[in-house]
């Protein structure tokens, strides 16, 4: 009653802080205080003897030496001899995100361009598309490395014939790159046909109808509506992916291994391991800055898609 | 003999190609049958594939196609006489659902504020709050590491070793969904029309009782959508769940590790990954074919009302 009446007699401000306590209390304790954490560890050396895991202060020295090479030897096996930045994990990340979010962006188009018509069945056409979805990460991995796994996986004998992967795919690393990144487009084309197929909803039904009196073809009616109109959604939806597939972690431990398809994330967990507590700390920052630059080429990028449309 | 097929099939050809001018609607019927039908097959098609390992009996298993050899049923009660299947998946329940009444409950008190108060810093704080589901967990792991197997020291209290306990799992799971779910309800919380507030509030409720006896009741879809999509999240997660535990069935080591056991140091057992891994993913695929509108418009909303 006490209690009632106090908070009866709060502000509006007062009462909003009081509701937001909770909220705030978790986040600080297990997201914001981890960041400011993992900020200063990566400003000090690595410690691997002693009690303190954590060494003096550096200053940018753990940055400095990750992004010039210094530090390679206590990565992972490097992948494409590009002069290897961070043992290959920057390329590969890169790559990785690139190639999924186009394919999948494109195969969701396509898909949700086919659902969005009325026809007998969709529900079901649509829950049978967005089961992939739903897989937990670890049963993902273990479809696609069964696919290839050595003497049992059909798909190995019928692509290296084809020539496009060698024998034994899972051990090779461009060839077990190239299944975690059909393992993830398979997943998140879902995702995809979604978001595009709810912009294809919004569109406005008249606008077809008029085009169509105008004597516009089926081509020119998806190029000058449909397209113009569904972009801002499908940008949206690539951020989203683009952020999500830069963290890829979970697939690679669970189709390959890490030792084969080193991505940030991966080096991030095996210098964790090692105990190199700055390093470690340093290339998950760095993993942070490059997600937060490729995010500023699409925001860039977006509003002179705006300008340009207005 | 073989003159006559040609022309006949030159003919066929023709018929088809000028049937096709006249009548465009019957092409893109088709084009679109066959787009539906790529998908269907591509989509469903590792599914299928776990089915077929599981049920070919491993003696059989070496370079059997893409067909079933056999009708081994009796694997999926292997699966669990080997490994403890059973127990890494209630963990994973158990997890998933903590984490979910956490996520809802901090979730409502917050949308609330974001949806229908005005305050200052409301915009700040929102934004601060969206910015964590940008960091990669990555970045989260050394200190939450370091947190929960005793090693952290604030104001001369150590913290708790919690490293092998559902709270070193629940709590990171319930701080990246957070963000998301918040985000969910606000909009749901937005939409509940002012004057039903104001009604209960001049019929005396009180400001938690309006809360809880007319602003969530109003907003239950925009909570359950949020409740099933935090459980998926947390069910599907993999960093936090295969870093927080050292993979222990009795350690609350969740089902990714549950699926990992199978693969041996010595030999494989594929039929019995295949079989673990159709019971790992049953739950969620039967609650998205039950629950399918909610998650449709949780995950489209969560992206497009920016």
């Amino acid at each position: 009653m006490f209690l009632t009446d106090w908070i009866e007699r709060l502000s509006e401000t007062q009462f909003a802080y009081l509701l937001l306590l909770p909220t705030l209390s978790l986040l600080g304790a297990i997201a914001f205080w981890p960041l400011a954490s993992t900020l200063r560890m990566s400003l000090h050396a690595d410690k691997l003897v002693g009690a303190a895991n954590i060494g003096a202060f550096v200053g940018l020295e753990n940055y400095v030496e990750i992004v010039t090479g210094q530090r390679d030897s206590v990565m992972g096996v490097p992948f494409f001899d590009l002069s290897q930045p961070f043992q290959s994990a920057l390329p590969v990340t890169l790559l990785f995100a690139g190639a999924s979010v186009v394919l999948e962006t494109l195969l969701g188009l396509i898909a949700a361009l086919a659902l969005n018509r009325e026809f007998t069945g969709r529900r079901w056409v649509r829950v049978a598309l967005i089961l992939p979805w739903s897989v937990p990460i670890v049963i993902q991995g273990m479809m696609f490395y069964l696919m290839f796994a050595p003497g049992v996986g059909f798909a190995t004998p019928v692509l290296s014939d084809l020539g496009i992967i060698g024998s034994t795919p899972l051990n090779d690393s461009f060839d077990a790159f190239l299944i975690v990144l059909m393992s993830d487009v398979w997943k998140t084309t879902a995702f995809m046909m979604l978001l595009i197929l709810a912009g294809l909803q919004s569109i406005d039904r008249k606008l077809y109808d008029v085009s169509r009196v105008a004597g516009a073809s089926k081509l020119q009616r998806f190029k000058l509506i449909t397209l113009p109109l569904v972009l801002p959604t499908v940008v949206v939806a690539m951020l989203f992916r683009t952020i999500n597939a830069m963290r890829v972690y979970g697939l690679i431990e669970s189709i390959s291994g890490c030792g084969t398809v080193p991505s940030l994330s991966c080096t991030v967990v095996s210098t964790f391991s090692s105990r190199r507590y700055g390093t470690s700390s340093a290339i998950a920052f760095i993993t942070a800055l490059v997600i937060a630059f490729v995010v500023l080429i699409y925001l860039i990028q977006f509003a002179r898609d705006e300008q340009g449309a207005i | 003999m073989a003159d006559e097929t040609q022309s006949e099939d030159q003919a066929i050809h023709e018929e088809l190609v000028s049937r096709a001018i006249k009548n465009p609607e019957q092409v893109y019927d088709f084009l679109f049958k066959v787009t539906v039908l790529f998908f269907l097959i591509i989509m469903l098609f590792p599914f299928y594939w776990l089915l077929v390992l599981a049920l070919t009996p491993s003696g059989r298993i070496i370079n059997m196609g893409i067909f079933p050899r056999g009708f081994n049923v009796d694997v999926f009660v292997e699966v669990f006489e080997m490994v403890p299947f059973h127990v890494f998946v209630l963990n994973s329940f158990i997890l998933s659902i903590m984490t979910t009444v956490i996520v809802l409950v901090l979730g409502s008190l917050a949308g609330y504020v974001f949806g229908r108060l005005e305050f200052p810093g409301r915009g700040v704080l929102m934004l601060t709050i969206l910015v964590i589901s940008y960091f990669p967990p990555a970045a989260f792991l050394l200190p939450l590491f370091r947190l929960f197997t005793g090693n952290v020291t604030v104001l001369g209290v150590q913290s708790p070793n919690w490293f092998n306990t559902p709270g070193a799992m629940v709590l990171p799971f319930s701080s990246l969904v957070l963000p998301l779910s918040i985000f969910i309800l606000t909009t749901f919380y937005s939409q509940i029309p002012d004057g039903l507030e104001d009604a209960a509030r001049i019929e005396g409720t009180t400001r938690i009782g309006a809360l809880f006896r007319i602003i969530v009741p109003l907003s239950a879809p925009g909570v359950a959508t949020a409740g099933i999509l935090t459980f998926i999240t947390v069910y599907n997660e993999f960093f936090f769940s295969f870093l927080m535990t050292d993979g222990q069935a009795q350690n609350w080591a969740p089902l990714v590790w549950g699926i990992l056991q199978y693969q041996g140091e010595f030999s494989q057992f594929y039929n019995l990954m295949a079989a673990a891994s159709i019971i790992g993913v049953l739950p969620v695929v039967v609650l998205v074919v039950v629950a399918q509108e909610r998650i449709v418009s949780g995950l489209t909303q969560g992206a497009l009302k920016e």
